[in-house]
């Protein structure tokens, strides 16, 4: 399954939910995982979605760190 | 003049006289609740305050209901607490999610035969050897209100809903926008048509044009956080995000069996003061269910590290996921010692409390070897623990990073780089583990913890003193 986040193209595990994809995201970035805790994820229509959203109902989100 | 104020006014009084009084129906929904059973004293009192305001209010959840707290999915029934508080708190009813096939065939059967409310899902044809009593729909007078109430759930692009293929043999699933328009003669027999979607917010949207006949879509699946709701095509539509942090309470305003408008608020719930006290009571019970304490199996020799543990997790994930390896984060481990005894479901849950997937995938030696590498890298360069394998590594001194790593079967013959293995590792170690591998992998529908239980009450006995898989070499 693949999921674009932000503008990087991400490969996850067949059942995966969001999380895991930032985690895929932020490695693949060589960012901190700590970070995760740190994100807002939405989707194209700009709306919030939890990170234990399955991946299989999105193509792309986009993230923001929280205020 | 003085006969047009009077016509005027015979039109106006014959306008008023033809049009029926406007009734409103007050809906609270949730979705994907996902075992949140530690909200549902503060839904219960959300409930009990509307129901006080509008004694006709339909409750409903668009389902995943259960998947996401062990003191629910792990019950001596699985995930009977949650049907139970449900049952109290008067849902009207639910739409089967894709989680709810996580129980299998037998148990989701046994769970909608203890609910007190309908489970509605249009596109699921249980086998009759499952006395499962799924519904297409259910139809409600509400205060004089007629509505039905019709359910679908996703279907992944195997045909069935994402749980494991073998939760959900014998039984039949259709195309849901196809089965839905099945139902179209509904419309006639109701004055509020309203589809309980667990198929997520884009295809409540996509699906939005095709039915123009559905009044209101109350949708779960894909965990959007909408405000109140949104009309798309002409159809209202209301999601929240998972495990109860929202629900909504939509307000259909009906007029000569017609709805004439609609609108939405958002409820907090989740850290919300103001509980039901009968649901607190209940969900405390659960809480302190006597099955978590039940023994699976004797610890024959006290586990003294993180890797006598790390080995036994590893050797659950191998055995249970018939695996030829298989591997476990360091930092997923989360005790280092255990007296000799008796091995509880809650001693389990306390080593593994991540609510992992289980995760398998067909790696070359090569592709295991660069997959170990990088879960080292990126959990605080710790080496996995291992199981069917042994691994030495080399370490820069300076810098931590592996220079060489070597792995070897149980009997000490080096694993083939070229050789297929099937892994079975957790969900967390393969998202932060991306390498250029061919297999992405995919869910066994089992959470890690499981698999360890399993192990244990097959085991009887464990003893894992002095083991030891990892060698490193600097």
């Amino acid at each position: 399954m693949k999921l674009k986040v932000n503008r990087t193209t991400i490969e996850v595990f067949e059942g995966a939910e969001i999380r895991q994809a930032l985690l895929t995201y932020l490695a693949r970035r060589r960012m901190s995982l700590k970070f995760i805790d740190q994100l807002e994820v939405f989707d194209v229509w700009g709306h919030e979605i939890d990170q234990g959203a399955p991946v299989s109902q999105y193509s792309q989100v986009k993230l923001k760190f929280k205020n | 003049m003085r006969k047009f104020v009077f016509a005027l006014v015979l039109l106006l009084a014959g306008a008023t006289a033809w049009a029926g009084p406007k009734k409103e129906l007050h809906i609270l929904s949730a979705n994907d609740m996902h075992a949140a059973i530690e909200c549902m004293p503060r839904l219960g009192f959300v409930a009990d305050s509307l129901r006080a305001l509008y004694p006709d209010l339909l409750v409903l959840s668009a389902g995943d209901n259960r998947s996401g707290e062990p003191l629910n999915d792990m019950y001596e029934i699985p995930a009977y607490p949650m049907v139970a508080l449900m049952n109290i708190i008067g849902f009207n009813a639910t739409t089967l999610g894709n989680h709810e096939f996580d129980s299998g065939q037998q148990g989701l059967a046994k769970l909608i035969s203890m609910s007190s409310f309908p489970s509605l899902c249009a596109n699921v044809q249980p086998d009759a050897k499952w006395n499962m009593h799924v519904k297409p729909y259910q139809l409600y007078d509400c205060g004089g209100i007629k509505v039905a109430v019709l359910g679908a759930v996703a279907l992944s692009p195997m045909g069935i809903p994402e749980s494991h293929p073998m939760n959900t043999t014998d039984m039949k699933f259709t195309a849901p926008l196809a089965t839905i328009q099945q139902y179209q003669f509904l419309r006639q027999q109701c004055d509020v048509m309203l589809l309980l979607s667990h198929l997520g917010y884009e295809t409540d949207v996509e699906f939005s044009k095709e039915l123009p006949w559905v009044d209101v879509i109350v949708g779960g699946h894909s965990h959007t956080q909408l405000k109140g709701g949104e009309l798309h095509n002409g159809v209202f539509i209301t999601q929240n995000k998972n495990r109860l942090q929202c629900v909504t309470h939509t307000t259909i305003t009906v007029e000569d069996g017609k709805v004439v408008d609609r609108k939405a608020e958002n409820i907090a719930i989740r850290g919300q003061q103001n509980e039901n006290k009968v649901i607190a009571a209940l969900v405390e019970y659960f809480s302190h269910n006597p099955a978590f304490h039940r023994v699976l199996a004797q610890v024959d020799t006290p586990f003294e590290c993180y890797e006598e543990l790390g080995c036994m997790v590893c050797d659950a994930y191998k055995q249970e996921g018939q695996a030829d390896v298989s591997f476990q984060n360091a930092g997923g481990v989360r005790y280092d010692k255990f007296a000799v005894g008796g091995f509880s479901v809650a001693d389990a849950l306390r080593l593994d409390p991540f609510q992992n997937e289980a995760i398998e995938l067909n790696l070359t030696g090569k592709e295991l070897a660069d997959m170990l590498v990088k879960c080292y890298m990126n959990d605080n360069k710790v080496f996995p623990y291992v199981g069917g394998m042994k691994a030495a590594y080399t370490i820069d001194p300076a810098t931590r990073d592996i220079k060489k790593l070597v792995l070897t079967d149980e009997a000490g013959k080096k694993l083939d780089p070229k050789k297929t293995y099937k892994v079975v590792t957790n969900s967390y170690a393969v998202a932060i583990s991306p390498t250029n591998r061919k297999d992405a992998g995919r869910g066994i529908g089992k959470i890690t913890a499981q698999l360890v239980m399993s192990y244990l009450e097959h085991q009887g006995h464990v003893s894992y003193q002095g083991v030891r898989r990892l060698t490193e070499k600097k």
